[in-house]
């Protein structure tokens, strides 16, 4: 038992201290130093192939611009030009679709998942309309909404609805029998053993799903914008490409690269955070 | 401290009816009477029956003939009044070792502060103090069921039905809680049913222990353990009483015998 008890102690020391905010912040930074550190090396080999391929003119500047010239049309871009409106404009639309669509999602996945009839009710409309592709929605939205933002915030609402209720749903039906029957061992009611039991339970699945959504979305909103409409960063890649203006694609590729890796990592903290009881979680 | 139940099992017989299948006799007219704070553990060979008897008592399934009565009132579904301890120990991986005990007193109807002070005096009972914030997965196994022990008995039940609680430990650990168990059963004065494939455990634990035999499953013998606690596992009384527990269940385990009808 002495032995036993000693390595657990540590653990549980740990774990009673993790409350505690400095702490917390302490070990996310540690968490985050090493893999940056490592994960910086590719990026920068691209880089210097990058820089040599312009030097060297193993590719016509028309179609890789160097390195530098690419920083300058993002200055150029920003003082000049309204590339931070543009930028808000998709994070908008994103913003919207995600909380929407997500909202819905969750709602509907846990009275789906709750009640067979829900379920049934929904289950071949959904199952439809799921097929449709979300682009494939959006020329006729832009004809009822406009090439406004509404259309675009609605289509990819679609989008990041579907994993979210499916994954909600598919959670909440995965609880273990066994948590239920001890539910109805502590006589816990019908709205105690859905707050304490089967949404903590359908979490996982949840959080999964979320994130993974969160990335659709922003995938999408380039797309979206690249096919209807007259702002954001879909749009100027698409005016950027019919004006043969590789600089300025370039940099709309490269913020959504960035952009996309941000709001993937902050999601899978968010997990973390939400999902810090699961045993060795690491996404 | 809790009132000590007592349990009546009168004629209780259970079957399972599977579709395609014939019916399974999973019990047969069962009777056991469990005196108010008595210890009775129940031994016999895998697939008697033991888990669908408390399942019966803890009042999972209602599906049965006879008669199952708490203090003379028949059982009806699940109450606090009957607390019990799974082999797994079922912790809920999301909640803290103290939210986990807090869970059996959600609808107990004391006030805040009751509620806090069972749920650390069990805590304590159960030697888990300081481990109040830790998660299910920061604990051993032997922490984990003795959390699950806490749990079941936060609530001050009557009666506390223990499933294989110790069947998943190791030997030292095992004996360990063997310990445990028989102090937070003076302490607690509640009725215990504990299943087990321990004999060396029946014996060290119970005032009574009872034989079953599967196919059909039934009861083949009671016998009273009447050594004064704590036990010695090694006197010549307890090696005697074990090797007619072990003769009951291997003689009688499978097959039918006079004894049983
Ligand atoms: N839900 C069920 N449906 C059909 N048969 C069942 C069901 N649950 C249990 N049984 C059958 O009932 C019998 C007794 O099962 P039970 O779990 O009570 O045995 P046990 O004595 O607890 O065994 P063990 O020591 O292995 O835990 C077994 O033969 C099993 O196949
Ligand atoms: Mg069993």
């Amino acid at each position: 038992m002495s032995n036993t008890s000693d390595t657990i102690e540590a653990a549980a020391v740990e774990a009673a201290t993790v409350d505690l905010p400095a702490h917390a912040e302490a070990t996310g930074r540690r968490g985050l130093q090493l893999p940056n550190l490592t994960g910086f090396i590719l990026p920068f080999i691209i880089l210097v192939l990058w820089q040599a391929a312009a030097t060297y003119k193993w590719i016509d500047p028309v179609f890789l611009p160097a390195p530098l010239t690419v920083m300058t049309a993002f200055w150029k871009m920003l003082t000049k030009q309204k590339l931070a409106f543009d930028f808000l404009a998709s994070i908008n639309i994103v913003g919207q679709a995600f909380i929407y669509g997500s909202a819905a999602a969750l709602l509907l996945g846990i009275a789906a998942g709750l009640s067979r009839k829900v379920e049934e009710f929904f289950g071949p409309t959904f199952d439809t309309i799921r097929h449709i592709p979300g682009i494939a929605w959006l020329p006729l939205i832009v004809l009822w909404l406009g090439i406004g933002a509404p259309a675009k915030i609605l289509v990819i609402a679609k989008s990041v609805f579907f994993p979210v209720f499916l994954n909600t749903l598919q959670g909440i039906r995965n609880v273990e029998k066994n948590y239920i029957e001890l539910a109805k061992v502590l006589t816990l009611t019908r709205w105690q053993l859905i707050r304490k039991v089967i949404l903590p339970a359908a979490m996982p699945s949840i959080m999964v799903s979320l994130r993974y959504a969160a990335g659709l979305a922003w995938a999408l909103v380039v797309v979206a914008e690249g096919l209807s409409g007259l702002e954001g960063l879909g749009f100027l890649i698409f005016r950027a490409q019919g004006l043969l203006l590789t600089d300025q694609l370039l940099v709309c590729m490269v913020i959504i690269g960035l952009v996309g890796f941000a709001i993937d990592r902050s999601m899978f903290l968010a997990q973390k955070r939400v999902l810090k009881w699961k045993q060795g979680y690491d996404g | 401290m809790a009132t000590p139940g007592h349990l009546t099992i009168r004629n209780v017989s259970k079957t399972y009816s599977l579709p395609g299948r014939p019916l399974v006799n999973v019990l047969s007219r069962v009777n056991l009477d469990v005196e108010p704070g008595a210890f009775v553990t129940i031994v016999g060979p895998s697939g008697c029956g033991k888990s669908t008897l408390l399942r019966l008592i803890i009042g999972l399934d209602d599906d049965y003939k006879g008669e199952i009565e708490l203090n003379d009132k028949r059982i009806v579904g699940t109450a606090l009044s009957r607390g019990i301890v799974f082999q797994d120990h079922r912790l809920l991986p999301w909640l803290t070792l103290e939210q986990n005990i807090g869970l059996s007193l959600e609808n107990s109807g004391w006030t805040r502060a009751e509620k806090d002070l069972a749920v650390r005096e069990h805590i304590a009972l159960v030697s888990l103090s300081g481990f109040e914030k830790a998660y299910p997965h920061e604990l051993s196994g032997g922490m984990a069921q003795r959390a699950a022990i806490a749990r079941g008995l936060a609530s001050r039940p009557e009666i506390l039905l223990l499933d294989e609680p110790l069947g998943a430990l190791d030997a030292l650990t095992r004996i360990h809680l063997q310990d445990e168990i028989q102090r937070i059963w003076e302490v607690e004065g509640v009725t215990m049913i504990l299943v087990t494939h321990d004999v060396e455990e029946a014996i060290f634990l119970s005032n009574k222990v009872v034989v079953m035999a599967a196919k059909p499953g039934r009861i083949v013998e009671t016998l009273d353990i009447d050594l004064p606690f704590p036990r010695d596992r090694a006197a010549p009384a307890f090696v005697a009483l074990k090797r007619r527990i072990l003769t009951a269940m291997g003689e009688d385990g499978g097959k039918p015998t006079a004894r049983a009808a």
